[in-house]
């Protein structure tokens, strides 16, 4: 696949600040790329090297293989963080005028403005003075004026920033329409649970440079712990439960699973349904993203080149757990999430069958 | 074209924001104390002289202002270049500042028409006056904090002052100085008081509309030579800065 961005050994530096020290970074066509890193660290500067606004104070910054970032401009929309639009306009004159900057015109013009008012649902709004727009409503015509030119490249820095719940999850559904266009779409966020439900592949930024990265995934694939909550469990069930293994610890009403493996999981979710017990839930707990980033930026995976991390290498601390965790079944990884789409009825055909008679 | 919409868009957008209301009292002010009186041409050219510059200074202010936001990001991800959103600017003051101008010179025709002056008078002693709006107008732009780091901003005023130092440091004060720096001194504010001629002569040439000699084509040159040079300087040095807008 082609890389879209390329970024090599990138320095920016505000007179004697440095924000940017050597960060390399390469985006492949079709992905979503999300950057992961505390308010501060230089996200936001890296979005504005890549549009052009800020000159790098050394390396090499590539946009559709081009270093002249004014030429390929037209093929990037960008979502700032701020909701900071021109309030004395309509969305529609606002999009209009947008729209016609960027060499769109006529016919042309008016349906894609027409279109991108109702991808992001501000049609009925779309007489209303920008002014009187809350923020949600804001950040979504700034996802309409991004895409109002179709580009190949979506740079989005901090969507869900000084929104309240309803309004994050708002943009969060709307980038994940948005996601399903195809787009190349590169995240800025603080919020791990943006890049878990929108990325491809994470990055974190620390200390100037990308220390970490991985595919979403794979971090998806183990949950660090989780919980399973159920109707009610008799103590003899308790204890069943914690024979499989010294990570499971029962209560009347949940199924604490820590450390967690499929293989262990699935064993837990097999007793449980062999006994009969209802389950309502299966949460995480803890997040292998979470783990990752808060390791990331305390600077313990700081090192010279990013580490890129695959599937092993997050499963490992939860292999190493007691041998009992993992002998009371022979399931292979994966299975449990076999098991947890038959529960919830989304499991058909010879395979899932096939499975099925396995573990009977 | 692109230059002529984003002028528009940011025209539109001050006039919704109601401040052109200045503007039309600022005129409404001028006519009312100093243009009700019976006067000739030249009257009215000093007063319009000294009106359209410090008007100038108040409107570029207010969308210099305009232009140094963070909304700014937005419109040069979409196709506005660095050299259309500082034109813009430039153009959409200017627009503004002509127009008030236009509005205190049809106010005098319909209410008090000076003696003296007929439709080629008007067009002779506004061409020097507009040209000095201009270049009031690429004056500030440059020196605004959207264009110019501070640094050199403290640079070009201090050259500015040194150039006009003339009206401040004479006499004995000048005679009191070394002989050496006495010649410094004179050979740097007529070096830098050169630029500022093509104004001041701008300012006379309004005032008397005298196209007689070859001076006074030479100077609307000038002032038009400076006007494109003060503008070259300030897209230059747009363009190679870093964006960093003013978060209010």
């Amino acid at each position: 696949m082609t890389d879209v961005i390329e970024i090599t050994e990138l320095h920016k530096n505000y007179s004697e600040l440095q924000v940017l020290q050597g960060l390399s970074l390469r985006v492949a066509a079709g992905e979503v790329y999300g950057l992961l890193g505390p308010n501060g660290v230089g996200k936001s500067t890296l979005i504005h090297l890549m549009l052009g606004f800020l000159r790098p104070s050394r390396g090499r910054l590539r946009i559709f293989g081009d270093s002249n970032l004014e030429r390929v401009r037209a093929r990037v929309g960008y979502i700032p963080e701020r909701q900071r639009y021109h309030t004395r306009y309509t969305p529609r004159e606002y999009l209009r005028f947008l729209g016609s900057f960027s060499g769109l015109a006529g016919a042309d013009l008016h349906e894609r403005v027409e279109r991108e008012l109702a991808t992001v649902g501000l049609r009925d709004a779309a007489e209303r003075n920008l002014g009187t727009f809350s923020k949600g409503m804001l950040q979504r015509l700034g996802v309409a004026q991004a895409l109002l030119t179709d580009p190949d490249l979506l740079l989005i820095d901090e969507p869900t920033s000084g929104l309240d719940p309803a309004g994050q999850r708002e943009v969060i559904e709307l980038l994940a329409a948005v996601r399903d266009r195809g787009h190349t779409v590169f995240l800025c966020t603080h919020y791990l649970h943006e890049v878990e439900l929108l990325c491809d592949r994470v990055g974190v930024l620390a200390g100037g440079r990308i220390t970490t990265e991985a595919q979403v995934a794979d971090l998806r694939d183990v949950a660090g712990s989780v919980r399973v909550q159920v109707g009610a469990l008799s103590l003899e069930q308790r204890r069943h439960l914690e024979a499989l293994g010294v990570g499971v610890r029962a209560d009347a009403q949940s199924v604490r699973i820590n450390p967690n493996t499929p293989a262990l999981q699935a064993a837990v979710l097999r007793a449980l349904l062999d006994a009969g017990v209802a389950i309502l839930a299966l949460e995480p707990l803890e997040s292998p993203l979470e783990r990752l980033y808060l390791q990331a930026i305390s600077g313990k995976l700081a090192v010279a080149e990013p580490t890129v991390l695959p599937p092993a290498a997050w499963a490992a601390p939860f292999k190493s757990a007691p041998a009992a965790a993992t002998s009371s079944t022979d399931a292979p990884s994966g299975e449990g999430d076999t098991l947890l789409n038959e529960l919830l009825g989304r499991t058909d055909g010879q395979e899932a069958g096939g499975r099925r008679q396995d573990a009977e | 074209m692109r230059l002529l919409r984003f002028t528009g868009f940011t025209l539109l957008e001050y006039l919704r924001s109601g401040r052109v209301a200045i503007e039309i009292i600022a005129v409404m002010a001028t006519y009312f104390v100093f243009l009700r009186r019976p006067m000739d041409a030249e009257y009215f050219f000093s007063v319009a002289g000294i009106f359209t510059p410090v008007l100038t200074l108040y409107t570029m202010a207010a969308f210099i202002g305009l232009g140094d936001r963070p909304q700014g990001y937005v419109l040069l991800s979409r196709g506005v270049g660095r050299a259309t959103f500082l034109l813009g600017i430039f153009l959409a003051a200017c627009t503004i500042v002509a127009g008030a101008y236009g509005l205190l010179c049809l106010t005098v025709a319909l209410l008090n028409r000076p003696i003296d002056l007929d439709l080629l008078g008007w067009l002779l002693g506004t061409l020097p006056l507009l040209l000095n709006i201009g270049l009031l107008a690429a004056l500030m732009l440059m020196l605004s904090p959207l264009v110019f780091p501070t640094s050199w901003r403290l640079v070009v005023l201090g050259l500015i002052a040194l150039a006009f130092s003339s009206n401040f440091i004479g006499g004995t004060l000048l005679q009191a100085l070394p002989e050496t720096l006495r010649s410094l001194l004179r050979a740097l504010q007529a070096l830098l008081g050169g630029p500022l001629v093509p104004a001041f002569y701008g300012f006379q040439l309004a005032v008397t509309r005298d196209y007689s000699t070859p001076t006074a084509y030479a100077n609307l040159l000038a002032q038009a030579s400076l006007l494109v040079s003060l503008l070259g300087l300030a897209l230059y040095a747009f363009s190679r800065r870093d964006l960093i807008f003013s978060s209010q």
